[in-house]
């Protein structure tokens, strides 16, 4: 499991990256959704034991994987699609308002 | 002089990403080191004791709904707040998408999926406590009928098949009943948000009526989230 | 045989997060969101997760690439430089 690790850091690095760097709006939230998933995914490998099986308990099992960072997960999710939402319903209000997406354009306007 | 201002910029970016990237690097080394032979005293309380204290079978539904139940309450505030931000946001005014209408294949298939969506939608709140699924999960299944309607016929036909002020209220019901059914656990002289500790008969663990609270808490989880789904996805295409 | 799949769909997984970001047409991106997460649902359930991968591919894959492509269509469809 060593390698996902190492998948969970390349993807967070590429969203903070993608954040930082890239000029379109919609690609910076396209950033941010890159992030969650590496931070979703970071809590399911946390929560893997090798051998487990899931936590539905319908008989008595002898390894179970961890069920706490598996519904931390699930909270995650939910709150990461209506954030993305507000954040794209600014980016249209930018828009409508602006007429651009670009941030450097963004910046200049502000003066 | 202003490539190379520009090149430098760039390059300062990739420096700082990548000493991130070596930092975590170090972190997470530490973490896989740590977790080989650590215990996990909570959660091996909830594998070993959860399904008596709850009666659900489904350990992550009795997380969320029973010993991390206020969480959850926090969360549905999210959402209601990102509904309430977008409905705030965009005045309501006509929908303006662009695009070709679709053919009658598009409108035919829409028909034709609409009911199994709302059996697979209730199917995932009632069975919550016994399989994968939950509240959350059903809800936005319920949530893409009125999306689908908005995306094959106009938004008119969509709010007028699903009334905006019913929505309304029906995510106002949500969040009241998920409060008033935690009110029940004071009442019975215990915590707010008790389900067995509150003398709740729990039933026999597997079955579809049992876990106490638990399928009413879903139920009500899955019609707040599905009311507020569409409200948001509603308000979106609104905005002009 | 489980270990070289979940190998594998980590690394699919890395080159479709690097397609969505260093492409230059913007819709191309926003339809690579959804195989993203699917990618991201079969490592959820190979990882014993179920919970968790059915609000992926729920939530994550479904209504957040409707929210995208709704944006797209408010906004001028423009590329990206």
């Amino acid at each position: 499991m060593q390698i996902s690790y190492i998948a969970v850091i390349i993807l967070f690095c590429l969203g903070i990256y993608t954040i930082i760097s890239n000029k379109n709006i919609i690609k910076m939230v396209m950033g941010f959704t890159i992030l969650e998933s590496s931070l979703i995914l970071l809590l399911i490998l946390i929560s893997y034991t090798p051998g487990g099986t899931a936590p539905i308990l319908d008989r008595q099992y002898e390894i179970v994987v961890d069920p706490i960072p598996q519904a931390l997960a699930l909270t995650t999710i939910v709150i990461g699609g209506s954030v993305t939402a507000v954040m794209l319903a600014v980016t249209i209000k930018l828009y409508k308002r602006y007429r651009t997406l670009n941030v450097d354009k963004l910046r200049k306007l502000r003066g | 002089m202003n490539r190379i201002n520009v090149i430098s910029k760039k390059l300062y970016k990739i420096g700082l990403v990548v000493s991130l990237a070596i930092f975590l690097l170090f972190i997470f080394y530490d973490i896989h080191n740590l977790e080989s032979n650590s215990k996990r005293y909570l959660s091996d309380h909830y594998i070993s004791e959860g399904v008596q204290e709850t009666g659900a079978i489904n350990i992550v539904t009795s997380v969320l709904y029973d010993y991390r139940a206020f969480d959850t309450l926090g969360e549905a505030t999210v959402l209601l707040t990102a509904a309430a931000i977008l409905s705030f946001l965009v005045p309501i005014t006509k929908d303006k998408m662009r695009g070709t209408p679709f053919t009658i294949i598009v409108s035919q298939t829409t028909q034709v999926f609409i009911p199994f969506l709302a059996i697979l939608g209730m199917y995932l709140i009632f069975f919550g406590h016994l399989a994968p699924g939950g509240g959350f999960v059903g809800g936005v299944v319920i949530a893409l009928i009125p999306i689908l309607l908005t995306i094959t016929y106009r938004v008119e036909f969509s709010e007028y098949k699903f009334k905006p002020d019913k929505k309304k209220v029906s995510e106002d019901i949500g969040a009241i009943g998920f409060v008033l059914i935690g009110l029940l656990g004071i009442l019975t002289g215990s915590n707010f948000l008790a389900n067995g500790q509150a003398n709740v008969s729990l039933g026999d663990a597997g079955e579809l009526i049992s876990a106490g609270l638990i399928p009413y808490l879903n139920i009500m989880i899955g019609i707040k989230v599905g009311a507020g789904l569409a409200i948001i996805f509603n308000s979106l295409i609104k905005e002009k | 045989m489980i270990d070289l799949i979940f190998n594998m769909l980590m690394i699919f997984l890395l080159i479709t997060a690097f397609f969505m970001v260093f492409t230059k047409d913007i819709l191309t991106s926003v339809i690579t969101l959804p195989i993203f997460g699917a990618i991201l649902v079969v490592i959820f359930v190979i990882l014993q997760a179920p919970g968790p991968a059915i609000a992926e591919a729920v939530i994550a894959s479904g209504l957040t690439t409707f929210f995208f492509v709704i944006t797209i269509n408010k906004t001028e469809y423009e590329q990206n430089e």
